[in-house]
């Protein structure tokens, strides 16, 4: 536990210091309103995230969330402008499709015994397929303005969807840290088979984990939509890359076994700070991947030097 | 001759401290040409140590090591090797997709023109190595990882001979081996012997060193304690050594009185490893099962606690027929099964001893999903109390323990879930004596207390020892039954091995 919370602490100091940094680079950085208007970029890869770390803390991957992000928007509308549903039932279909398509990964993982990096590739192809199919590469608007109440409105001064993540952010956080469910999640990824031997249902925990992910990707289609009040099927493309960047910026080992949900928010802070303070202090956006990259190597070796002399 | 003429290996003053703890204390003793030098002492009395010291991986603080009259420093395992020490260490470290020859030459493959491996040399060499092994059966073009594990030791042992080996380390060499496999190695062993090699052989098993060792050397808390002509001592003595405390008795006696039946097996199958077997478990009793790797028995007992699913046949508990289709149901039944591997099938190692103790039983222990991790703690050190798991603190991560310990941590992860039926499979494998003694001695308490037991084992004096009844299973079936007076080395042994040569 030692070990975490100091890959953790480094992990925050670099936040501060890109932050602190990137304030006197840049003056519209250091804004309320610039950072809260972050938070909404923010949102998308933040719900995955989240979820991806109990994923990834089971050793396993979901590559397929970006397209099941594109598809859950697809979905959402198809079902309400093309098939006519009231909008909260089609967000209900989106939802539950994405839940689906999760599910779906879960099971071609446990049952057909596929390892989650080529299962999720495969419907990450899938899953993006069939939503150019359904869209027939058109894209829908005119939403109700209720609708943009969860992408671009706000509540109490700040962006509604950052009350999501938040919530999200807690009870992740919760579940992981404190529960039985959590316990099970770290002890599949560090020993799938003692697990099994004592008990744990290890089927039962990942198709729920990889059913929890197709739900947080398809939330996220439905805000992404709500925030930019069009419907396209390339949505959430390469979003995978960036949640699982920021997981394993935040210190879950990809192995499985290891991983807090607090490294994973530091992540997403530090890679946001990054992106936005970058290209307001005008480096240009193949600059900022550079960035990020090498801030990326770095923490981990940092931390890696740290967990070594600690141990011998 | 001159006694230093035959002198191979001289250790002297070796000393080796990690972090301040000095876990090697000034260790001297010489192996002299031929000579089986078998090296003794608990987990943690620093055998590993001197072995890695030996073969390369660690320098010594202190201390010299004296190679055919000069002294030598071995900065890499490469340079042992090279020296003439080779080790075959617990763990194989074979290339399980390259094939038996490609194996053996590893580092040092035979070349043409200074740069093309030579196939041809390669092969005949292999063959020649394992003829001499009385290994002919075995295939040079054969990948490794389809080989059973007495091949694939077969494999690190020819590789260790490919060199011109003076000093052959084995570190523990029969601890995964079954009974005819431990027979054929001590063949080999006393071949090598012939041959002029000086072996130094690290077991915990007393028959095997009673049987090839020269001399022994006994280890305790990394101190010498004593090197004995293998004809001055006894069994008794040597435990006594290691231990450093007199063991009055091997096995705990058994008060002989048990009660109704609580678990009835019939006509179980598993439709593959094992058919029709039908026992009954009494209250209070310890049923032994005799049988060596892959008689079926880890699967037998792996199907009664629901890991592999029956075709076949019947469970009852308490007389009432019951399904068991998951771990879970069978924890809620009454039943906990230790499993033979606790590496890979009993612990989480990078977990903390408080998280593997409640592993088995978090459910009923936490509010709802909530762990409560202050209880979960408290439970963990009346565990680590009652059970005499030596440990830092209960947060402490399980791979930093000694395989004895590791052992009862996965015990006191069962007994947590207050079982009636203990199902134990190979309880003390690869353990101390010290630790081994505990856990027979623990064993006795609870079927005194009422704990059905069941406990399967290779090691025929603990079946014989422990057992208040044992059943034999060979070829995955149950081939006989014995009362605690009729169960003799000879009886069980028997059929424990009839007929498995020819499969070998």
């Amino acid at each position: 536990m030692r070990v975490l919370i100091r890959h953790e602490s480094i992990l925050l100091l670099v936040v501060i210091i890109a932050l602190f940094t990137l304030s006197i680079q840049a003056e519209q950085f250091a804004t309320i309103e610039n950072l809260l208007n972050q938070g909404r970029f923010l949102t998308e890869v933040s719900l995955v995230a989240l979820i991806m770390t109990f994923v990834i803390v089971t050793g396993g991957i979901d590559l397929s969330v970006g397209s099941i992000l594109g598809l859950s928007a697809i979905i959402l509308g198809v079902a309400w402008k093309k098939m006519g549903l009231p909008l909260p039932v089609a967000i209900g279909v989106a939802l539950s499709v994405g839940t689906l398509a999760g599910l779906f990964n879960g099971i071609i993982i446990t049952r057909f015994r596929v390892p989650p990096l080529i299962a999720t590739l495969a419907t990450l192809a899938l899953y993006r397929g069939l939503a150019e199919g359904i869209s027939q590469a058109r894209s829908i608007r005119g939403y109700p303005d209720w609708f943009f109440i969860l992408g671009q409105g706000e509540l109490l001064g700040v962006p509604t969807q950052l009350w999501i993540v938040a919530f999200f952010t807690i009870f992740t956080g919760f579940i992981l840290g404190y529960t039985t469910w959590g316990r099970a999640t770290y002890a599949i990824g560090a020993n799938e088979i003692a697990a099994r031997f004592s008990g744990i249902a290890v089927n039962k925990t990942k198709l729920f984990i990889y059913s929890a992910s197709g739900f947080a990707a398809a939330l996220a289609g439905v805000i992404f939509v709500s925030r930019v009040s069009t419907t396209r099927s390339d949505m959430g493309m390469g979003l995978e890359l960036d949640a699982i960047t920021a997981v394993v910026l935040g210190g879950t080992s990809i192995f499985g076994g290891k991983g807090t949900i607090i490294g994973t928010v530091f992540g997403l802070l530090l890679i946001q700070t990054l992106k936005n303070g970058l290209s307001l202090a005008g480096v240009k956006s193949d600059g900022t991947y550079v960035a990020i990259g090498f801030v990326l190597i770095l923490t981990l070796l940092i931390s890696n030097l740290f967990n070594r002399s600690s141990e011998g | 001759m001159k006694d230093d003429s035959a002198l191979t290996l001289r250790i002297e003053n070796a000393t080796k401290s990690f972090a301040g703890v000095t876990v090697l204390n000034d260790v001297s003793f010489d192996l002299k040409k031929g000579e089986v030098h078998a090296l003794l002492g608990e987990n943690g009395a620093g055998k590993s140590t001197l072995i890695k010291i030996l073969s390369g991986v660690h320098l010594p603080d202190r201390g010299k090591i004296i190679l055919e009259n000069r002294e030598h420093v071995f900065n890499s395992p490469k340079d042992a090797f090279k020296n003439g020490i080779a080790t075959v260490y617990q763990e194989l470290l074979v290339f399980p997709e390259l094939t038996v020859a490609e194996n053996i030459f590893l580092g040092h493959t035979p070349k043409r023109h200074g740069f093309l491996i030579d196939w041809k040399k390669i092969k005949s060499d292999a063959r020649k190595i394992l003829d001499n092994l009385d290994s002919h059966d075995l295939d040079v073009d054969a990948r490794v990882g389809s080989l059973s594990v007495a091949n694939r030791q077969r494999v690190e042992i020819a590789k260790a001979l490919s060199q011109k080996t003076k000093v052959l380390i084995m570190d523990e060499p029969t601890a995964a081996l079954a009974d005819t496999d431990v027979r054929r190695l001590i063949t080999v062993v006393k071949r090598l012997k012939e041959q002029g090699v000086s072996i130094l052989y690290v077991s915990h098993k007393m028959p095997e060193i009673f049987e090839i060792a020269d001399k022994v050397s006994v280890l305790r808390d990394g101190n010498h304690v004593g090197t004995f002509d293998i004809l001055d001592v006894t069994e008794d003595l040597l435990v006594s050594k290691m231990v450093g405390r007199s063991v009055d008795k091997l096995y705990p006696s058994s008060k002989g009185s048990h009660g109704t039946p609580i678990l009835e097996v019939s006509d179980l199958s598993d439709g593959v490893r094992f058919s029709n077997a039908s026992f009954i478990l009494h209250r209070g009793e310890i049923l032994g099962i005799a049988g060596v790797v892959g008689s079926g028995r880890s699967e037998l007992a792996q199907t009664i606690f629901g890991i592999n699913s029956s075709k076949s046949g019947s469970i009852k508990v308490d007389g009432r027929k019951v399904l068991i289709k998951k771990p879970r149901d069978a924890r809620n039944l009454g039943i906990a099964y230790i499993p033979e591997d606790r590496g890979t099938q009993g612990l989480v190692k990078e977990m903390k001893i408080s998280q593997n103790i409640s592993m088995a039983n978090l459910d009923r222990e936490a509010r709802g999903i909530l762990i409560l991790s202050q209880q979960e703690i408290l439970n963990a050190m009346n565990a680590i109390k009652k059970i005499g798991i030596r440990a830092r603190s209960a947060v402490q991560v399980v791979r930093q323990l000694s395989g004895g310990n590791q052992q009862k941590v996965v015990v006191a992860k069962w007994l947590q879930t207050e079982p009636r039926i203990l199902v134990m499979d190979e309880p003390t494998r690869g353990i101390d004596v010290g630790a081994k003694a505990e856990i027979h001695a623990l064993m006795r308490d609870l079927a005194d207390q009422g704990m059905a037991i069941l406990m399967i084992s290779s090691e025929l004096p603990e079946v014989l020892g422990m057992s208040d009844r044992v059943l034999v299973m060979n070829a995955g079936q149950i081939k006989a039954e014995f009362s605690k007076d009729q169960a003799t080395p000879e009886n069980v042994g028997a059929i424990m091995t009839e007929k498995v040569e020819e499969v070998a």
